[in-house]
């Protein structure tokens, strides 16, 4: 179970550790712990850097300094280590989106596009790492706690709560389904990743083509 | 079938022994490519090595490497037969259309139909598509283009009957016309919707996107 490279974070094993039946536990769960985050670390810039099929466990462990089997001891597969990079960085943002969303006014189409501005300033620097978030879906060895792009029940709770929104308002047809909304608006908004990986795009022009997008689709929203 | 015409032309030279070269060379292909095929549809892009194409196909890795360059290239071989095959089966059933409305849902009717048997492959090549390196190549193919003018060629189509009206969003409406059909098969692939769902859906998605442009 131990493998060698552990022993490189041995300077935080409280003393007498080997010693004191409790504390062996409390021990392998902190090396557990830092293990994990080192693997998280490496991973994040490895799916960054060379998207997820380019990616393999092996490169991981090799980058976070651990063993292969370390690897596989905290986390199922590739994709898995891929959901919880997203989740810890997406951890912050719904933070943030959770204080600003009771707040937004105006139309419904102008609460969209803030909502969306949100995660184009909070990604855009990762553009690449979604992409592979995205691959990520598709991929057949995914287990079912993985959580591909896209399905983000936070991200979508958000959205479909502001399309709901807008039918009391009555910018939005009631008679609407609000997951075709959803769905048109996660479509666009995953295409918004491609095209920022293609050209480099910053925050300010993925915005801008969103802001076009989410336009156009409120034009379908309006009651008819 | 590029390959053979090339082939049916070289018969009727009188140089017989690069033509049976050619031709073993074809065979190779066609057997390494329906091998291919197969395990993609069965392991995902992901769990189909070439060392396991090759086993199926009966040849060495040796054989396969002669004839594609990579994994990568076979498959890209796979989408683009197959691409060509949607682009055609799509052109006609928006042809059948009795409106550019209509002609947009039978053209996303015949893309779901088309992989409706090979859902697994369709999922293979939604993995390749959004990886950083194969993705746009895919995207940006000749085949794929096709697929995204004929959804312009029928806004374009509503524009001249007077159905649509003039639209100075044509790129935009375009490619999200092109995103939602692309991003319905999430629905056939992973929660086994019917055609007819499918057809439903995007009814509705085309209403949506189409409301700005709809004359009166």
């Amino acid at each position: 179970m131990t493998a060698p490279e552990d022993l490189s974070i041995g300077d935080i094993r409280p003393s007498g550790a080997l010693t004191s039946q409790g504390a062996i536990p409390n021990t392998r769960r902190s090396q557990k712990e830092a293990t994990r985050n080192r693997v998280i670390d490496a991973a994040r810039e490895l799916f960054d850097s060379q998207g997820y099929q380019g990616t393999t466990i092996r490169e991981i462990a090799r980058k976070a300094g651990v063993s292969v089997g370390s690897v596989f001891t905290t986390f199922a597969s590739k994709g898995e280590i891929l959901s919880q990079v997203m989740e810890d960085r997406l951890d912050g943002l719904y933070a943030e989106l959770d204080q600003l969303v009771p707040n937004l006014r105006g139309s419904t189409a102008d609460r969209l596009r803030s909502i969306f501005a949100i995660h184009f300033s909070f990604e855009a620097r990762r553009t690449r790492l979604f992409l592979a978030h995205i691959a990520a879906a598709y991929d057949w060895t995914l287990p079912p706690s993985a959580r591909p792009m896209g399905t983000n029940p936070k991200l979508i709770g958000c959205i479909r709560d502001c399309v709901i929104k807008g039918v009391a308002e009555g910018d939005v047809d009631p008679r609407l389904d609000p997951q075709e909304a959803v769905d048109l608006l996660i479509a666009a908004y995953v295409w918004i990743y491609r095209m920022a990986a293609l050209n480099g795009a910053d925050a300010a022009a993925m915005t801008d083509v969103m802001d076009r997008q989410i336009g156009l689709i409120a034009t379908g929203l309006q009651p008819r | 079938m590029m390959h053979i015409a090339q082939i049916q032309a070289a018969d009727d030279t009188p140089a017989r022994a690069p033509t049976r070269r050619a031709l073993a060379k074809q065979q190779t292909r066609t057997k390494v490519l329906a091998a291919a095929r197969r395990l993609f549809s069965e392991q995902g892009y992901e769990g189909a090595t070439i060392r396991d194409i090759a086993t199926a196909a009966g040849m060495s890795t040796g054989a396969v490497f002669a004839n594609f360059t990579d994994k990568s290239d076979l498959f890209r071989e796979i989408m683009l037969t197959d691409m060509i095959a949607l682009g055609e089966a799509m052109k006609e059933a928006a042809d059948q259309g009795s409106s550019a409305e209509d002609g947009l849902l039978r053209l996303f009717v015949a893309g779901y139909r088309f992989y409706q048997t090979q859902l697994p492959l369709a999922r293979a090549a939604f993995s390749v598509g959004w990886s950083p390196e194969d993705g746009p190549e895919l995207r940006n193919s000749a085949p794929v283009q096709t697929l995204i003018d004929l959804i312009t060629g029928q806004l374009e189509r509503g524009a001249r009957s007077g159905e649509l009206k003039a639209d100075d969003k044509v790129a935009l409406r375009t490619q999200m016309l092109f995103d939602a059909y692309l991003a319905n098969y999430d629905q056939a692939i992973f929660q086994g919707w019917t055609l007819e769902a499918l057809a439903e859906r995007s009814r509705e998605q085309i209403a949506i996107l189409l409301a700005g442009v709809r004359g009166s």
